[in-house]
């Protein structure tokens, strides 16, 4: 069965239309990573999974059912991307509160292990570190034992130990079968933790695909340099290359491999000066996707 | 639900603020007007009761109010802008649970003034009341609080953060000085005298006068009461469900 099916959703605010005819289905234990940059319509299209926000035209099936009957049987679990804990409770009330709404939660101590929060079990949950409040939110999003866990970019406030710890706790999560939806600007947090990327941009689905395929169909990283007067063609046939844009004397070359590419330039033999290599520029990236469909 | 009660009220009795303004301050001012004006003997307009008496069920009634209202105003406010409600409307727990534990966890929270202002009159003032007085004042000043958690939790909903706390004040001592609960209503103006016989906060303090004083207070106390805490109550439910359902 799908975990999530959105047939011909759209969501206009006023004049803005944030999310346009999103036809997409998950299958059931699987990882999927909304990718896009800020304004794509990610957070629109999670805060309507939820049941938080009413979707202007369409459906939205979760488990077969309404998101608000998915939500109310306690299937779903979320990370927002806002979120201030409630102040005076501890982590360990706070996390068995949440827990205690739920018909079938994981066990108190599982939660707070797996979300790395043993020993600040009894610390007051709303005077923690970014990064450890960020921990709480993981393990209130997990308790329930949700079928369906969805992070809103969940690592928005922490820094890169606490990335790496957060990606190791989501990962055993998913291992127990569970599908799991976040949203990410980060190609690297989709390519290393996702089965199946989804690339979102001005409301539209512009990619879909397997980590592999999304990086080989948005470069990996560009090469710039200074070209004047000289020729440009050929420049599109070098190895890796996936588009090229001349902008007054600078030339710029999208490729999935910058070495094999800033090694067939100098081979040309034409003079390059002012050399930059650069790791992919997704917004560019996203962009230009948008414009090719 | 019971959990969620439990949860909400734990964590308002670990707020200093709030155990300062609605216990201590109530009891301090009662001390103080008790010790001024309580010397005197006499009753005090139209009641038959005593000073102190009389100060006792103000004082406890403008300690309940306060916790009724800022238990519910500033807190969800702060808490629809934190996203905890969001968090909160994403589990199983329904959004009428969250408004109802909400109001009666602000209920239950505007007991320990009135039973902490009663202590201090016990122990310091000599106020006699029998068993059945003291359960009756009790019980009806938990009630009495539903129109004032109603007219929180509709203030909470309506508008931010940051007004709430001025707004939650300005309904707070208006009610309390409009419904005679620091003078007695029969030392206002003509004009304010009438406003104040209309005021749930009057009716409030008046359900317990009538209590202390050896009646059962009259249906009309009841009535403007039901009145108020219907009104409030559906304008609360509409505006709360206006702030946390997004279009």
């Amino acid at each position: 069965m799908n975990a999530i099916a959105f047939t011909g959703v759209s969501k206009s605010y006023g004049p803005v239309r944030a999310v346009e005819g999103l036809d997409l289905t998950i299958d059931a234990g699987s990882t999927v990573a909304l990718l896009g940059p800020n304004g794509a319509g990610k957070s629109t299209s999670i805060g309507m999974l939820l049941g938080l926000v009413r979707p202007s035209a369409g459906e939205i099936r979760v488990f077969g059912d309404s998101p608000d009957t998915a939500v109310k049987q306690g299937r779903v679990g979320a990370m927002l991307q806002d979120g201030t804990l409630v102040p005076g409770l501890t982590v360990r009330e706070v996390v068995s509160f949440i827990r205690g709404l739920y018909p079938d939660p994981m066990p108190l101590e599982e939660i707070l292990a797996l979300a790395g929060l043993t020993d600040l079990a009894g610390r007051r949950a709303d005077r923690l570190s970014g990064g450890q409040a960020q921990r709480v939110r993981f393990a209130i999003a997990i308790a329930g034992a949700p079928r369906l866990l969805v992070l809103d970019e969940p690592t928005a406030a922490m820094d890169v130990e606490s990335r790496r710890s957060f990606w190791g706790s989501m990962r055993e999560y998913a291992a127990t079968g569970r599908t799991i939806l976040f949203a990410t600007h980060y190609l690297e947090e989709a390519d290393e933790n996702a089965d199946r990327v989804i690339v979102v941009a001005r409301g539209r689905v512009v990619a879909d695909g397997t980590p592999n395929e999304i990086k080989a169909a948005v470069g990996t990283g560009t090469v710039r340099f200074t070209i004047g007067d000289q020729p440009t063609a050929g420049l599109d046939a070098l190895p890796g290359v996936t588009g090229v844009e001349i902008r007054g004397s600078v030339a710029q070359l999208r490729t999935t491999s910058p070495d094999a590419t800033v090694q067939a330039l100098y081979a040309t033999g034409l003079r390059v000066t002012d050399l930059e290599v650069r790791g992919a520029d997704l917004e560019e990236a996203f962009l230009s996707l948008t414009h090719d469909n | 639900m019971l959990r969620y009660l439990g949860v909400e009220i734990r964590r308002t009795f670990r707020d200093r603020r709030f155990v300062f303004f609605t216990m201590a301050v109530p009891v301090v001012f009662y001390l103080l007007w008790a010790n001024v004006f309580g010397k005197a003997d006499g009753t005090v307009g139209g009641t038959g009761l005593n000073t102190r008496t009389y100060l006792m069920v103000s004082m406890a009634s403008y300690g309940a109010l306060g916790a009724a209202l800022t238990t519910t105003g500033s807190r969800l406010a702060a808490e629809r802008q934190s996203g905890w409600l969001r968090q909160l409307q994403i589990t199983p727990l329904r959004p009428w649970a969250v408004i109802t534990v909400k109001i009666i966890a602000s209920m239950c929270l505007a007991l320990p003034s009135v039973i902490v202002v009663g202590l201090a009159a016990v122990l310091t003032q000599h106020v006699h009341l029998s068993p059945a007085e003291w359960g009756g004042m009790i019980a009806l000043m938990w009630l009495g609080t539903l129109p004032f958690a109603a007219l929180g939790t509709l203030v909470g909903s309506l508008v931010g953060p940051d007004a709430a706390q001025p707004v939650t004040l300005i309904c707070y001592f208006g009610l309390s000085i409009l419904g005679g609960l620091w003078m007695p209503v029969q030392t206002l103006p003509a004009t304010l005298r009438h406003v104040a016989h209309w005021l749930p906060s009057n009716r409030f303090a008046g359900l317990g006068w009538s209590v202390v004083g050896g009646h059962v207070p009259p249906a009309s106390d009841g009535l403007v009461l039901a009145g108020w805490a219907i009104v409030l109550g559906a304008l609360a439910i509409g505006a709360y469900r206006r702030a946390t359902v997004r279009g």
